[in-house]
């Protein structure tokens, strides 16, 4: 664990702007990782993951803005690069996957333009020597027949077929972090479970470090060394996986892993924790999880609990038991 | 594709012939008198109305006048054309190559400036450059097309002298009509080229100059539009996250990611303001005095020239269907989506 970090977040926060107010999306996210592991952040929509995982690489829309923080690439701050640097990083050290991979693909733009376009720019190849390793890359995803299906375009592609171009293009340049944002979100429950362990067989191959943003704590459990739940735009814990899996400590996690669904047991209520998570970029004061705890108290809806460090366990709670 | 083409080129004849037989239809409300007055020269020769009238056999039914005038066309004969001087199909092929020519000098800047602007004021959105970009092209479109017209050729002509109107000037005619100039396709550019006569590809193109600009602004101002928020609907789109995850320059991103997806809907624009400028030049070709196929419909109608208006419009229709048909296999070329069949 002495290993010099990949990746540092530090205290990050992002705001969305709409009609001249500004509404707080992420309130301060910490967190480092170092290379080859998996993290898996995990949170309901509205938590802020998706909105993490772009400002790492300067992609959010408009009317999001970085306020404050720091997002170090082995010590570089990503925040402060000037778009032609930024260019570097993007797909050559960093690279992204998205949540619904055929609108993520070009529609009027064969596969193979598009996965050459990558290694043209950023390794300056021929053309022939592009397609040479294009093909090489769909092979290796999983894709047969894989020279005849350069040529085809993404509508000809199913949806699964599209995320593994997708990470294809993603490790065309042996990327030292992907960034997996949903990737299996608007694919069925069989390709899930092909994506899933393709990413996870390439990251043991290529021991790159990963950050897979999910809301589904079953996935999270297959793929991640480490989990980090996010509620509210806030870190609630974070954790090595089996550590969480064995000991969750936050009131909020202990929900989300009493709600997952077992194929052994079948119960007749399926538990599920009361009430709704904020919005994104609500205003409370205190805990954000408060008003669904079972365990909250006065002081939690008045003041926002720190984050607590013990070993490598991370929480931010008052309750007792937590700690 | 081919079983596609062959359909929409069988459905060519019936359009021709609804066309022609509604505008038929039309000028047998005229009297017979009227009818054949334009082929009387001589206005004390009353008789020979009657003549002219039995001998055309102006007062038969409609659908037998019109059988005897199909039976022509299908022979290659559109009659002859008192308003131009000439029979219809010396007429046609004399005028629509200058029309052409005229409509494609226009597409070509209207598409170039049209998406260069368009392209422009999406990527500043709710900037200064996006809003003067969007004040010249409502100007654009709110600019009477006639008024612009003679106020360019006020200003140009009139005052500066620089562009004269017409189809070329008098030594143009002189060289073009002579022995040493080969009429190659009829478009005076080309052969002009063909012919290494730069004076006169020189010449034409300074007579093309202020019709094109005037047709131009009115289209141009539509194509910003349709650019922009095609441009901006694109650039919103997930593959252009993509493109940028990837590390491709802003350039790449915007022209060839957004650029060619936000492109197909002004391949469509542009070609149906194509197909309107070939059989709509009417007002500039009369401004200008160009020699066009628009002037040669102007004068055939104002005339009661029935020979001409008939020929005119059956080549407009014939241009429609065409036209469209190639803007549906340009469609195909951009949209690899788009199959047709």
């Amino acid at each position: 664990m002495a290993q010099t970090p990949v990746l540092q977040v530090k205290d990050l926060h992002v705001d969305f702007t709409a009609d001249k107010k500004v509404y707080p999306v992420l309130r301060g996210l910490s967190y480092s990782l170092e290379p080859g592991r998996v993290l898996a952040v995990v949170g309901e929509s509205g938590s802020g993951k998706t909105v993490h995982a772009l400002s790492i690489l300067n992609l959010l829309p408009p009317a999001a803005k970085v306020s404050s923080g720091e997002i170090l690439y082995n010590g570089q701050n990503l925040l402060t690069l000037s778009p032609r640097q930024l260019q570097t990083v993007r797909g050559q050290k960093i690279a992204m996957i998205f949540q619904d991979p055929s609108a993520s693909l070009n529609p009027v733009l064969t596969i193979g333009e598009q996965l050459t376009e990558t290694l043209i720019a950023h390794k300056r190849m021929t053309k022939v020597q592009a397609c040479g390793e294009a093909a090489a890359l769909l092979t290796r995803v999983g894709i047969s027949d894989a020279q005849k299906r350069l040529n085809e375009y993404p509508f000809q592609f199913s949806g699964g077929m599209c995320q593994r171009v997708m990470i294809a293009m993603a490790l065309a340049l042996s990327p030292d972090i992907l960034i997996a944002d949903e990737p299996t979100t608007a694919l069925d429950v069989t390709i899930q479970a092909q994506i899933i362990r393709l990413i996870k067989q390439l990251q043991q191959q290529t021991h790159m470090a990963v950050i897979f943003i999910t809301h589904n704590l079953a996935l999270a459990s297959q793929v991640a060394d480490e989990v980090l739940v996010l509620y509210g735009g806030l870190c609630m814990e974070h954790a090595p996986a089996a550590e969480l899996f064995a000991h969750a400590q936050h009131p909020y996690t202990q929900g989300l892993l009493a709600s997952l669904a077992s194929l052994h047991e079948r119960p007749e209520h399926l538990p599920a924790i009361a009430g709704q998570p904020p919005a994104a970029g609500e205003d409370f004061t205190g805990c954000p999880f408060a008003p669904r705890c079972v365990h909250a108290t006065e002081k939690c809806r008045q003041t926002l609990p720190p984050l607590t460090q013990t070993g490598e366990h991370r929480v931010r709670c008052f309750w007792e038991s937590a700690k | 594709m081919f079983r596609y083409i062959v359909r929409r080129l069988i459905l060519l004849p019936l359009v021709v012939l609804g066309v022609t037989f509604l505008l038929f239809f039309l000028t047998q409300r005229l009297s017979p008198e009227m009818r054949a007055s334009l082929y009387v020269k001589d206005p004390r020769q009353m008789g020979a109305l009657e003549e002219v009238i039995r001998q055309y056999g102006l007062r038969d039914n409609v659908f037998k006048q019109y059988g005897r005038w199909l039976g022509q066309v299908i022979k290659g004969d559109l009659g002859y054309s008192p308003s131009a001087n000439m029979p219809v199909s010396r007429a046609l092929k004399e005028y629509l190559p200058a029309t052409v020519q005229l409509a494609f000098v226009t597409m070509i800047l209207v598409v170039f400036f049209g998406v260069w602007f368009g392209v422009f004021s999406a990527v500043h959105k709710d900037k200064w450059q996006d809003s003067l970009a969007r004040v010249i092209s409502v100007g654009g479109f709110s600019l009477p097309i006639f008024v612009l017209g003679l106020l360019l050729l006020m200003i140009f002509y009139g005052k500066l002298g620089w562009f004269a109107p017409g189809g070329y000037s008098f030594q143009t005619d002189m060289i073009i009509h002579g022995p040493n100039f080969h009429t190659y396709t009829g478009f005076l550019l080309i052969d002009a080229i063909l012919n290494g006569n730069w004076r006169v590809f020189g010449d034409v193109l300074s007579h093309l100059v202020l019709p094109a600009v005037t047709l131009c602004i009115g289209s141009f101002a539509l194509m910003v539009r349709v650019m922009r928020s095609s441009m901006l609907e694109e650039l919103n789109k997930e593959y252009v996250r993509t493109a940028r995850a990837k590390g491709l320059s802003e350039r790449q991103v915007v022209y060839k990611h957004a650029g060619k997806n936000a492109i197909i809907p002004v391949i469509t624009l542009a070609s149906i303001q194509f197909i309107r400028l070939l059989g709509g030049t009417v007002i500039v070709e009369t401004i200008f005095d160009y020699p066009g196929i628009g002037r040669f419909g102007v004068l055939a109608a104002q005339q009661l020239d029935i020979a001409g208006i008939l020929g005119f419009s059956l080549m407009v229709a014939v241009l429609f269907v065409l036209g469209n048909l190639l803007s549906d296999i340009l469609y195909t070329a951009v949209d690899p989506r788009i199959r047709l069949d």
